[in-house]
């Protein structure tokens, strides 16, 4: 009978949905259904209309809701933050609280988080005399309860009332939040500290105008800070560096500058922790913390930091402050290029042979933005050698990082050195025996044979952009055949026909044509060329070999000729309508034709484009 | 419960007829919010684009994807005849990302020829959309593609090994896992490649000496739990010689006496079969007259393992290509990362 059930409900849900079956869905004795149901709760709102929403759902809700299973439970709560409208639009919509914080007071986090969204979301609907009479309560009574895990949710609930209450409120509030920041529990402390950053932000929004500073509160939040700081477990001590860096950015913002010292000061302490998740979190937001100090001085200051989070023996954090490096050493060298050069560079040469390969990949994919930094002579001297020694790690994406990111050295000392120095090491990962490192390198060929010039491209590279066609891998040799059509942008069409056209016609002559591969690959790279030549050259020299291919004894071959001829007719309709009639149509009749159905079927569409152009 | 439920629905269905009527016009425009699958597209293509993207179908499309696909593979034979050129996959067990590796390391389909030797579902988080991907390949290019019947297509070890279970999750209930193993009856069990090269999911039977007795079996069923049928999708090749217990506790092992007398009835040059774990991804074994191939790499998510496909040229020449588990994007493939909850 279960199963049958489950037809009906399957089966109608795409068009009606019988309300009182959804109701009884609710109540349902598998969870799956359940939840299902949960689901279109709002569609059941919708049928019931909002009075019956008010007086029957809801309670019916807030009594069955708070003994269910908590994935069923999840998504009343996700549901329930849409309810607005079904219940009667604003003036009800503190309706929806009463049930949703039962569902904030349960203890599994994903429910709990799911109710607090939810009751932000609703709070966006409420004048500011519900906030205080409705919402303030609430969140009040779950950071006075005795359960940590209201506190948690009401640490969540802070944000959307602190700057929509009278004044005399928002100082309760805020010494609330001070209670909860410095709560018994680790995990209320925790949560506290990770929304303080944005309660900080949205106080900074409303409040940094001279006449309502005094709103901001400073002291109540340089306490909280102070407080996190001086934590005694550090997966709460660890938080404050987002703290600091909001309470920096308001004081840049009103550009007072007279708590810089101290808050440096806690700055340096929290670099030096004990422990390494603390000094991970300065790692990871060292720019950031530079920026908003907002001062050279401190800059400068923070570099034997810097220097000493790069030699931190726990590689997480020396992999931190490696994805660092570009943006802090910018700040460094505006105010003194010298100590990037003399302090810093050192170090990453030293980092580039980390033990850990987590590290050198982070900063294979940084390295290469302290170019532009250290300028010219000083990026030749110093950091290419680095480049160097890490295209040849033995860590597949050390070397990836490193290729992928070369452009920015090619804009500071230009394409002539960076290929002389580090084109024994490109040509060397051209044949990697990853595919995506010899990807990589493709990638970077239209580049470099943009700037390289033909003479020196062709004899350096040349020869390795035909290879790349033959490659196992398909995708390499499919990159092989879009990368000769850039280089016939850059090259002109005599250079192509000479040193591609010419080199794939050659290839017929040998067994490898015996191999569909090989010839599949001479018809895609063919049927490349033909967008980027002129019409004359895909006639007379293009042309042919597709042409060839028609008989083909492979369909799948075949069937690619079908769709190359369109691109053929394409090309030549403007200038030689003849050939398209004479020629290629026939040709596409006659594959019409052909055994196979799929070579029927690209036959039969390009036939059928390749007739529209004829009649335009 | 049953009763329950029974009573649940008459009462439903009575009270809310007279109602129904006055309520369907205000339901149908209601959007429907279930978010599960039911992004609906009309087109077999449509349904290749989605799933390329690893957004599986509504259960409607899964439906009708299905019916169509009972109607081009119930007409295979039980030995589906396969030309050359083709490239020979093995178990993917529904690690779709890796499946899309295997399409960049092969060529894509239609334009390379492609066998799949079975096991699409189980194990893997993408098992709806590998096995749906593969089978509207199917549909849409016959001749460009076979799928065979792996021994995890069928109702009973899809119960086990996470199949059912990510049917129920994705859609809420069991009946795309339903759609789906009624489908996987139909499909071929055996390939023979231009007479050649024979290509199954497990390995021999004792009951079958020659191609022609495969050609008998009625293949359209269940797996069973013994018997040729079972065998084909079962056993696996050992080094000692005659036929073994398996330790699977289906199908036999067989040794190279066995593979020998096999290969020469039949007048073939190679067994190609997949079912085992192998590090390199493909192994060879019997002095070559047997080769076991895996396109799973690192199997699980955490074997470690290379995969491997085999692409037979049109003079008959063997390649293998292996590969490693793809890159996604915004995963990084460092293997010691700071979990979340630790920080």
């Amino acid at each position: 009978m279960e199963s049958s059930n489950q037809d009906v409900l399957n089966s109608s849900s795409e068009e009606l949905y019988p309300i009182a079956l959804l109701m009884d869905e609710l109540r349902h004795d598998d969870v799956a259904s359940r939840v299902q149901a949960m689901k279109r709760l709002d569609t059941i709102a919708i049928a019931l209309g909002q009075e019956r929403t008010r007086k029957e759902l809801i309670p019916f809700l807030e009594d069955v809701i708070p003994e269910d299973e908590d994935e069923v439970i999840a998504i009343a709560a996700e549901e329930l933050g849409k309810f607005v409208p079904y219940v009667g639009g604003a003036e009800h919509a503190s309706l929806l609280m009463p049930v949703l914080e039962k569902i904030a007071a349960c203890e599994e986090p994903i429910v709990r988080d799911k109710a607090v969204e939810s009751l932000n979301t609703i709070s966006d609907s409420l004048t500011d005399s519900q906030i205080e009479q409705d919402f303030v309560p609430l969140l009040q009574r779950l950071a006075k309860e005795r359960w940590f895990s209201l506190h948690i949710a009401a640490t969540g609930l802070f944000r959307s009332a602190i700057t929509r209450v009278p004044s005399e409120i928002r100082l309760e509030l805020l010494k609330l939040y001070g209670e909860l920041i410095q709560d018994d529990s680790p995990m209320v402390r925790k949560a506290s500290a990770t929304h303080l950053p944005e309660l900080i932000d949205i106080l900074a929004q409303h409040f940094s105008t001279p006449d309502r500073i005094n709103e901001f509160h400073w002291d109540l939040v340089t306490s909280m800070y102070e407080s996190l700081v001086n934590d005694n477990q550090d997966s709460v001590k660890f938080l404050s560096v987002d703290v600091l860096i909001s309470i920096l950015l308001f004081l840049r913002h009103i550009k007072e500058t007279s708590h810089s010292e101290d808050l440096f000061k806690s700055l340096i302490t929290l670099a030096n922790d004990p422990s390494w998740r603390v000094r991970y979190m300065v790692a990871d937001r060292f720019e950031r913390l530079a920026v908003n100090f907002n001062d050279e001085q401190f800059t400068l200051k923070l570099v034997p930091n810097a220097i000493s989070l790069m030699k931190d023996n726990e590689a997480e954090v020396r992999k931190a402050i490696a994805k660092q490096l570009p943006g802090f050493c910018k700040l460094v060298g505006e105010s003194d290029p010298s100590l990037v050069l003399n302090d810093i560079v050192p170090v990453v040469s030293q980092l580039s042979m980390d033990e850990s390969e987590t590290v050198r990949s982070a900063l294979a994919s940084e390295v290469t933005g302290l170019a532009p930094i250290l300028g010219k002579e000083a990026t030749i001297q110093h950091l290419l050698p680095i480049f160097v020694e890490m295209l040849k790690d033995e860590f597949s994406e050390v070397r990836l990082n490193i290729i992928s990111n070369l452009q920015l050295v090619n804009e500071v000392i230009g394409i002539q050195l960076l290929s002389e120095s580090l084109l024994p090491a490109i040509t060397a990962l051209a044949n990697d025996k990853l595919w995506r490192v010899r990807l990589a390198i493709i990638e970077q060929i239209p580049l470099l044979a943009k700037q390289l010039g033909v003479a020196f491209f062709d004899e350096a590279l040349g020869q390795l952009c035909m290879e790349w066609l033959w490659d196992p891998v398909y995708s390499i040799r499919e990159a092989a055949v879009v990368n000769l059509q850039s280089l016939t942008k850059f090259f002109g069409e005599e250079w192509c026909k000479v040193e591609l056209i010419k080199r794939i016609q050659f290839k017929k002559e040998t067994k490898d044509f015996e191999n569909f591969i090989c010839r599949i690959t001479c018809l895609f790279a063919f049927t490349k060329l033909i967008p980027v030549v002129t019409p004359e050259t895909v006639a007379t020299e293009l042309y042919p070999l597709i042409n060839d291919l028609r008989n083909d004894h492979v369909p799948n071959i075949r069937f690619n000729v079908a769709k190359s001829l369109l691109n053929v007719a394409q090309k030549l309709i403007g200038t030689d309508r003849n050939f398209v009639t004479e020629k290629i149509k026939p040709t596409l009749e006659s594959l019409c034709n052909d055994e196979d159905t799929d070579v029927k079927y690209f036959a039969e569409k390009s036939l059928h484009s390749v007739d529209e152009l004829l009649e335009k | 419960m049953d009763l329950d439920s029974d009573i649940q629905m008459e009462d439903a269905v009575e009270q809310t007829q007279a109602e129904q009527a006055e309520k369907a016009s205000i339901l149908s425009q209601v959007p429907i919010s279930i978010t599960d699958p039911t992004t609906q597209r009309d087109t077999l293509d449509g349904w290749i684009e989605q799933l390329s993207q690893c957004k599986p179908l509504s259960e409607n499309s899964v439906k009708q994807l299905c019916a169509m696909a009972i109607e081009v593979v119930k007409d295979e034979q039980n030995v589906q005849p396969v030309q050359v050129p083709v490239t020979i996959c093995g178990d993917i067990h529904g690690q779709f990302h890796d499946l899309m590796e295997l399409f960049k390391i092969g060529g894509p389909c239609p334009d390379t020829n492609y066998l799949f030797m079975g096991d699409y579902v189980d194990r893997g988080y993408y098992s709806v959309e590998t096995v749906s991907y593969l089978v509207a390949m199917k549909i849409r290019y016959p001749r460009r593609i076979t799928i065979l019947r792996g021994n995890h297509e069928s109702r009973q070890i899809t119960q086990v090994y996470g199949f059912y279970d990510e049917c129920f999750r994705k859609y809420g209930s069991a009946n795309v896992w339903k759609i789906f193993t009624d489908l996987f009856d139909y499909f071929p069990i055996t390939a023979l490649v231009e007479n050649s090269i024979f290509c199954l999911h497990g390995g021999l039977s004792p009951m079958i000496e020659t191609i022609d007795q495969v050609r008998e079996l009625n293949r359209i069923q269940e797996v069973p739990h013994e018997g040729p049928m079972c065998d084909l999708l079962w056993s696996d090749p050992d080094d000692r010689g005659g036929w073994g217990i398996s330790p699977r506790g289906a199908g036999f092992t067989f040794g190279q006496d066995i593979s020998e007398q096999f290969n020469h009835t039949n007048g073939l040059s190679l067994v190609a079969r997949a079912h085992q774990l192998v590090m390199e991804g493909y192994s060879w074994s019997h002095q070559d007259l047997v080769v076991t191939i895996f396109s799973a790499p690192n199997y699980c998510y955490r074997c470690g393992n290379q995969a491997a496909i085999m692409e037979v040229d049109e003079n008959h020449n063997r390649n293998f290509l292996q590969y490693d588990p793809s890159v996604r994007p915004g995963e990084p493939t460092v293997t010691r990362k700071t979990p979340d909850y630790f920080l």
